[in-house]
């Protein structure tokens, strides 16, 4: 069974077109890595994949179901790139709301609260307003909430924006156990290096269209390194 | 596992009602309404002793308790009606524009809940503004000038409808305009629809736009008054009740429809 589905879906922001007939799948308990420079649709797939907004061609379905369906959405944690939190909530606050949200209550839910505050490294900053962390600090809390009540399909966009480097070899080691705990993930990111360690399985996007897919080795070609084949893919050569 | 529909409901409401309290304007609330409370007072203190010297004689009369309660209340009501549309202006866009609600409407939630809450964190501020002004306004009525309760509670209903539509249609609108914009229509709107009201209260014929916005629109006006006519009985109002009733309940269900249906549409996180 695939996590998600994305069969032959345009885009058009009125005059513009953001995505062409795209495709593909993402099978349970894989992961896939989407690349691509500004503006490829990276983001804007994944905003049709969550129901924020709906494909002008075509169809997206998540466990077979349409993401305008609150139901599709449950077991999804959703980390964006520009993450915003209200500055008023504490981290525990917002962590016991989106935990809420996700379907957990009572002991359980202070129980995965705890939980991922101690994954991220965030346990002592629990009683602190939102609004006065940092943003590695922040994009902590986002990791945080992504974990709340199991997950089986995580879709991250830019997810070591912001970190630091322990932070970002952090990151790498939660997105890994979230994969262990059998979690499928859907990662959009400019830093080659990570999609390559995270992911089972690349698509690079130019224009709004896969422009080439695959696991490492079927895109990569002798001698390249994925940046060497990201930057034969999207410039043409 | 999904999470119940009310439980979801009942945790948006909560920080939709949190972001309220603590938005900018409400201190700005408070003040305008315990001044708003010492006017009052002042105005049923003079209207308690309603008599008229006319020639050096006193002349009882009795409506003037009356007409200052309709007058006071109305305006009050008016102004909850509008704080409703003034807060409602950004409550919903801003959380859209901030990037913080994405990530909430990443999660099992249906846009209809989290807009219903964000109306729901408005309408409880204003709401309970207007309780504390209009409820303070009876109390000195019932006591200084012995008009009843019961119009009052009517009158109260007939607020919280009009605050109902204009909340709605003020977040409705917010989606496609800035806020500046939505609170001067808000502002346009209750007062366009408020002076038409009370002119078609006083029998005066209106045609045009300005009779159908009198006899189809937002009795925003009209069920308030009407519902306070029995404090000057027996002076008639000319409007029949239930037919004003019935068009304040359409106006706001329509008004929360309208909301939902366009944030449905609306594209989230552009």
């Amino acid at each position: 069974m695939n996590a998600l589905e994305f069969s032959g879906v345009t885009k058009r922001f009125g005059e513009r077109t953001a995505l062409r007939r795209v495709s593909f799948t993402l099978p349970e308990g894989s992961s896939l890595g989407l690349l691509g420079p500004n503006g490829a649709g990276k983001t804007t797939a994944l905003r049709l994949l969550l129901g924020f907004t709906s494909p002008t061609e075509g169809s997206v379905r998540l466990a077979g179901k349409s993401p305008g369906d609150p139901d599709s959405r449950v077991g999804i944690a959703y980390l964006p790139e520009s993450l915003k939190l209200p500055a008023r909530l504490t981290v525990r606050r917002l962590l016991q709301l989106h935990g809420t949200l996700a379907g957990l209550a009572g002991a359980e839910l202070e129980r995965e609260v705890d939980e991922s505050l101690e994954l991220t490294g965030i346990a002592d900053r629990a009683r602190d307003r939102i609004g006065g962390l940092s943003k590695g600090l922040t994009q902590r809390v986002g990791f945080a909430q992504a974990f709340l009540g199991k997950p089986r399909l995580m879709f991250l966009d830019e997810p070591t924006s912001g970190l630091d480097p322990i932070g970002v070899r952090e990151a790498r080691d939660w997105i890994g156990l979230a994969r262990d705990r059998g979690c499928s993930v859907l990662m959009s990111s400019h830093i080659l290096s990570e999609v390559e360690r995270v992911c089972d399985r690349i698509a690079i996007m130019n224009h709004g269209e896969i422009a080439a897919s695959g696991d490492l080795a079927e895109i990569v070609q002798s001698g390249e390194t994925l940046e060497d084949a990201f930057v034969r893919v999207v410039s043409g050569s | 596992m999904r999470a119940s529909a009310s439980r979801v409901f009942r945790a948006l409401l909560g920080e939709a009602i949190h972001d309220a309290v603590r938005r900018r304007i409400v201190p700005a609330i408070a003040v305008v309404s315990l001044m708003s409370m010492m006017m009052v007072d002042g105005c049923t203190t003079c209207a308690a002793a309603p008599t008229i010297v006319q020639n050096g004689v006193s002349v009882e009369v009795p409506e003037v308790a009356g007409w200052t309660g309709i007058v006071i209340f109305s305006v009050l009501a008016l102004w909850t009606m509008v704080l409703a549309g003034v807060l409602a202006s950004d409550h919903l866009a801003e959380v859209l524009g901030d990037g913080t609600a994405p990530l909430v409407l990443s999660r099992p939630v249906s846009r209809a809940s989290f807009a219903l809450a964000r109306l729901g964190g408005v309408l409880v501020i204003a709401l309970v503004t207007g309780m504390v002004l209009l409820g303070g306004t009876t109390t000195l009525l019932v006591l200084r000038n012995g008009v009843t309760l019961g119009p009052a509670i009517w009158g109260g209903l007939a607020c919280a409808l009009g605050a109902t539509i204009t909340a709605s249609l003020a977040m409705s609108l917010s989606l496609y305009l800035p806020r500046i914009a939505t609170v001067m229509v808000v502002l346009v709107g209750v007062g366009m629809i408020a002076t038409v009201n009370a002119i078609g209260l006083f029998r005066v014929e209106l045609g045009g736009v300005v009779g159908a916005i009198d006899r189809f629109g937002p009795p925003l006006g009209t069920s308030v008054a009407m519902a306070l006519a029995p404090w000057i009985a027996p002076a008639e109002v000319p409007a029949d009740p239930l037919e004003v009733s019935i068009r304040a309940a359409a106006w706001a269900v329509a008004g929360v429809a309208l909301l939902v249906v366009v944030f449905r549409k609306q594209d989230i996180g552009k």
